[in-house]
């Protein structure tokens, strides 16, 4: 085993009677990039609100480097370095996309609510690594497009760009080419494939193609009615009876690509 | 390298200076050209112009519906009216007063910070509007002090007392205020505040702690409301329970909205606009009764505002502005291809 960066244990969520996450342990190893798949209404989301902080779990736990953070808020969660995007396209639709950038940079420069005079254009620092940023996920040219102007695939970008603003040490993103159009998608997995190569953050991925990710992922997960149904490297897990049993015709594993 | 700076400016920046510039000189004049009524008049124009700013760090930048913001503007006019007329008509107890109006201000910021925390955008507005109609209630049971509806009206000091200090006053007070929240809002802070309108579930996620955030504005927004309010009472020398009424808090929304929310400067335009056109219809009384009920007029203006500039006269003026940039950009990127 690996160095294990974040943990669940026995996590369970239940809204009414449905157990949306039921039973989860999981662990994520620093420095691989793991994937979470399973078809619509696997609780994949859900796991990740868990994980992240949005919900509070029934029962159950959630460690980070080996602390557990179960009952933190989602923005102690933020400082101790998780980041993640939604599944939904979410940024500040007013702002530039250069704002929004940089406002992300600026909370993890942690210049939040100390400074009240100084103007915002003055953190030269913030400024460049801004630019660095955009520039990184290709969105340089369009820095003073209001963001809500921009294609969904750019607010995709912007989003993850929010998000590695943030140095994350783990990235927890939740289905980054939802709703992209079919050329936008290999741009992305391109961008994603930089940001692993570039090896200075965890990524975990929700996705509910396997062909999507099967090439990126060191390790798939496959989560099942809030439950996780198997785990391994890519080849194991598609290969996996028990996998293609519950699938065929789920959406999970596409056979002819 | 001012100079170079002033030469590459854009006409239109020009234009907006020499405008500027304008009103800063007609300001000073005032005073010394105009009767009494009128410095009465745009003194109080420029105090609502810095509480329609406060209300507009609300409104406009941070996204909060205070429907108690009446609260402020009446709790300094109060503050000021009973120090003065039951301690005496002192510089001392102005101070005080303005002492008094930051502390209660505060208190109040810092009440609905914990409100708005827990509950959504409605319920504080719903429970900030119950906090004023609270307020007000008190002033007016609270007879031996304030009167009630009645209510004190007492002397001012020197050099208070004199029309044209109290107007040069207000001017050295509304160009104070609107610097200082301007500079707030182009702060690091101030930038946090739009994020938090905008999505305040993103901002979270950004690592931000929008509940900070909101408590920071609101306590910026109350203490300069506050400060409005002690300048209120001065002005008018007389303070009843009408000053914590919902109109004054009505008076705030309309001004920042008519003059374009979150552009702080919509604010001053908005209650210039609106205090001068009310003015002017109640002068035109003698023409006819009907300008007596000068509001219906007045409502028609804000239906054709909202439908025609729904993000108030700057919004349109900075899109328009934008507009023409775009065409200038497009124009050199043609020109240079």
């Amino acid at each position: 085993m690996g160095n294990i960066l974040l943990r669940t244990e026995n996590l369970s969520i239940q809204f009414g009677a449905l157990k949306a996450v039921n039973d989860v342990s999981l662990s994520i190893e620093a420095d691989k990039f793991t994937a979470i798949l399973g078809p619509n209404g696997a609780g994949k989301t859900t796991f990740f609100n868990l994980i992240s902080g949005l919900y509070k779990p029934s029962s159950g736990k959630v460690f980070f480097k080996d602390k557990e953070i179960t009952k933190l808020t989602p923005q102690q969660r933020i400082h101790a370095g998780m980041g993640r995007s939604f599944q939904l396209t979410n940024v500040f639709p007013a702002l530039s996309a250069h704002e929004n950038v940089r406002l992300s940079v600026q909370s993890a420069a942690k210049v939040r609510f100390n400074k009240l005079v100084k103007s915002y254009r003055k953190y030269t620092d913030i400024y460049e690594e801004t630019d660095r940023i955009l520039q990184r996920i290709l969105l340089f040219d369009k820095a003073y497009t209001r963001a809500g102007d921009l294609s969904h695939g750019e607010q995709r970008k912007l989003e993850l760009g929010m998000v590695l603003a943030q140095k994350p040490e783990v990235l927890l993103l939740d289905e980054p080419t939802a709703g992209m159009s079919i050329e936008e998608v290999p741009v992305m997995i391109d961008l994603l494939r930089s940001i692993k190569d570039a090896g200075d953050t965890t990524i975990v991925l929700i996705e509910h193609k396997m062909n999507m990710v099967k090439a990126l992922s060191d390790v798939i997960v496959v989560l099942v009615n809030g439950e996780v149904l198997c785990q391994g490297d890519p080849e194991a897990v598609s290969n996996d009876p028990a996998v293609m049993a519950a699938y065929l015709g789920g959406g999970v594993v596409s056979v002819a690509t | 390298m001012i100079m170079n700076k002033l030469a590459n400016m854009d006409r239109l920046r020009w234009i907006e200076l020499v405008l500027l510039a304008v009103a800063f000189i007609v300001l000073l004049i005032i005073p010394q050209i105009s009767g009494a009524a009128t410095i009465t008049m745009v003194s109080r124009i420029m105090i609502f112009a810095v509480f329609a700013m406060a209300y507009d760090i609300l409104r406009g930048f941070i996204g909060v519906i205070h429907l108690g913001f009446a609260l402020f503007i009446g709790g300094g006019a109060y503050f000021v009216g009973i120090l003065f007329f039951h301690q005496g008509a002192t510089i001392p107890m102005l101070l005080l007063a303005v002492v008094g109006t930051t502390i209660y201000s505060a208190i109040w910021a810092l009440i609905v910070g914990k409100i708005s925390g827990k509950s959504g955008m409605l319920a504080t507005a719903m429970i900030t509007m119950a906090f004023s109609e609270i307020m007000r209630n008190l002033m007016t049971v609270w007879r031996t002090v304030t009167r009630g509806e009645d209510g004190i009206a007492f002397r001012v000091p020197a050099p208070f007392n004199d029309r044209t200090m109290m107007f040069y006053a207000c001017f050295i007070f509304m160009i104070l205020m609107a610097f200082v929240l301007y500079k707030f809002t182009k702060s690091p802070t101030g930038r946090v505040w739009q994020a938090v309108r905008e999505n305040e579930q993103r901002a979270i996620f950004l690592g931000y702690n929008t509940a900070r955030a909101r408590t920071i504005a609101l306590l910026v927004a109350s203490i300069v409301g506050g400060l409005a309010g002690v300048m209120f009472g001065l002005n008018s020398r007389f303070v009843n329970t009408e000053a914590l009424g919902m109109q004054m808090t009505y008076d705030a929304m309309l001004y920042s909205l008519l003059g374009g929310a979150g552009t702080l400067f919509g604010a001053i335009l908005g209650s210039t606009v609106v205090i001068l056109f009310q003015n002017f219809l109640l002068d035109l009384r003698p023409i006819h009764a009907i300008f007596e009920r000068w509001l219906l007029f007045f409502g028609a203006l804000y239906i054709v505002v909202v439908m025609f500039m729904p993000h108030g006269i700057m919004g349109y003026y900075n899109a328009w502005k934008e507009k023409r940039a775009q065409k200038k950009r497009m124009a050199k990127e043609a020109a240079s291809s």
